[in-house]
Formats: C-alpha cells, sequence, structure tokens
C-alpha cells in the first residue's frame, strides 16, 4: 500500500492512493458471482425494499443493480411494503445497508404458521 | 483515511500530474461493474443519494472517501413525511455515509413523475 503526500499551493495536503495488487481474492460469506445478470431482491436496513439485476458486487457487498425498482411502503406501516413501485434505474447499493438479497422469484407467501389454531 | 476528489471542485487547487487512485478489478469483473468504480465515475456529475430513512439528497458529486463519505456541492435536500415532501437548498454539504442506502449516479427525484419518497399514495 503506497501513500503519496503532496503539498499544493496554499499548503493544503492531499493525500492520494496506490493501491498495491492484492495477493489472492478474499472470501465473503456471500456467493454473488451466480447471481450475476439475474433479477434479485434486496431488503435494506431500514425497511427499504428494491428489485432489479445484479450488474456488479464487491467484497463487502455494495452492489450494482439495474433496471431497479423500488417497493413503496404503506404509509401507515413504514415496515410493510405495497405492490407499488418507483423506478430508479442504475442504482449503487451500499453494502453496509444490504440487509438481504435473494432471487427475485425465489420467495412465495405461506399461511402463517404462528397464527392461533 | 483515503479520498477520491474531483481535481477541478471549486475549493480544491487545480494540480498539475494528480492520479486518481482506481480499484484493482478483479478478473471476473469489468472495472465499471464493481459499485465503487461506478460513483468514482460519477464525480463531478449529479447524483441522488437515497438514506436509510425517508431522506433524499440530490446533488454534484465532488468526491469521496473509503467509508463512502460522499462531498456534494448543489444540493437540493428532500424530506419525505405524511404531509408531503420538504426540499431545502444547500451551498455545500458533507454527506456521513453512515446512513446511505442507495446512490443513483445522474438521477433525480423529480424526474420519476414526481411521485417521491416511500408513501404509497
Amino acid at each position: 500500500l503506497k501513500v503519496i503526500v503532496g503539498r499544493v499551493g496554499s499548503g493544503e495536503v492531499l493525500v492520494s492512493l496506490a493501491m498495491a495488487k492484492k495477493e489472492g481474492g478474499s472470501k465473503s460469506v456471500l456467493d454473488l458471482e451466480r447471481y450475476l445478470n439475474q433479477p434479485v431482491r434486496v431488503k435494506f436496513s431500514g425497511g427499504r425494499e428494491v428489485k432489479g439485476i445484479l450488474k456488479g458486487h464487491d467484497a463487502i457487498a455494495n452492489l450494482v443493480l439495474d433496471d431497479v425498482q423500488e417497493f413503496l411502503r404503506d404509509p401507515e406501516d413504514p415496515y410493510k411494503v405495497s405492490e407499488e413501485t418507483r423506478s430508479l434505474g442504475l442504482v449503487v447499493a451500499r453494502g453496509t445497508s444490504v440487509m438481504l438479497i435473494c432471487p427475485a422469484d425465489g420467495t412465495e407467501e405461506i399461511a402463517n404458521p404462528f397464527a392461533a389454531a | 483515511a483515503q479520498a477520491r476528489t474531483d481535481p477541478s471542485a471549486p475549493r480544491l487547487p487545480a494540480l498539475a500530474g494528480q492520479s486518481r487512485a482506481r480499484p484493482m478489478a478483479s478478473i471476473s469483473a469489468a472495472p465499471s461493474y464493481l459499485p465503487l468504480a461506478l460513483i468514482d465515475k460519477c464525480i463531478g456529475s449529479r447524483i441522488w443519494v437515497i438514506m436509510k430513512g425517508d431522506k433524499e439528497i440530490v446533488g454534484t458529486l465532488r468526491g469521496f472517501d473509503d467509508y463512502v463519505n460522499m462531498v456534494i456541492d448543489d444540493v437540493r435536500e428532500y424530506t419525505f413525511t405524511p404531509q408531503g415532501k420538504r426540499v431545502t437548498h444547500l451551498e455545500s454539504i458533507l454527506l456521513n455515509g453512515n446512513n446511505i442506502t442507495m446512490m443513483v449516479p445522474g438521477g433525480d427525484p423529480e424526474e420519476n413523475d414526481g411521485k417521491g419518497g416511500n408513501g404509497a399514495k
């Protein structure tokens, strides 16, 4: 890792960084390679939910998603998601906010197993 | 922390021969599909940042660091409430990366038929 420090004009210091090549790849808990170019559903901490095509990712689960639609939430209950969507286009999602990634058609609604008999 | 900044930003003196650091591309992904490389390409142009809660920021991206704290100019700050949206204008901000959820390069909440935030009608 090389850090270059320079002094400019009025004395401000600018730090720029040249990254050395990493030896070997870093292992991620989640293998996102297999979802590349497939539609996925992503849920975020805070209640937001989107669906889009996974175009890119990095080791800390920052994502590049294309043709993204965000599911709008119920104004009464911010944790309940309606079927209404708004279109966002090409989006970078922050890995620190990502809570869940699953295939877009990977879920189905089931009867409530916790409902009193 | 390391920072990527726009060399032509009004607050920084212009530099000759400054090289911007680029992360090494992995073998399997094209460089433009690395998320932070895409943000890096957006430096100097408009970006729409969506926070975890009901707040959105639109402005010109000047730079960001490893934690994706962002310096943004000419900002419109949108706050969405059950009553409707509120817009404030800010000349220049340092946006704390802690609550950033999504970033849309070149995007604008107004280009969406005006329907913004997260309340379903």
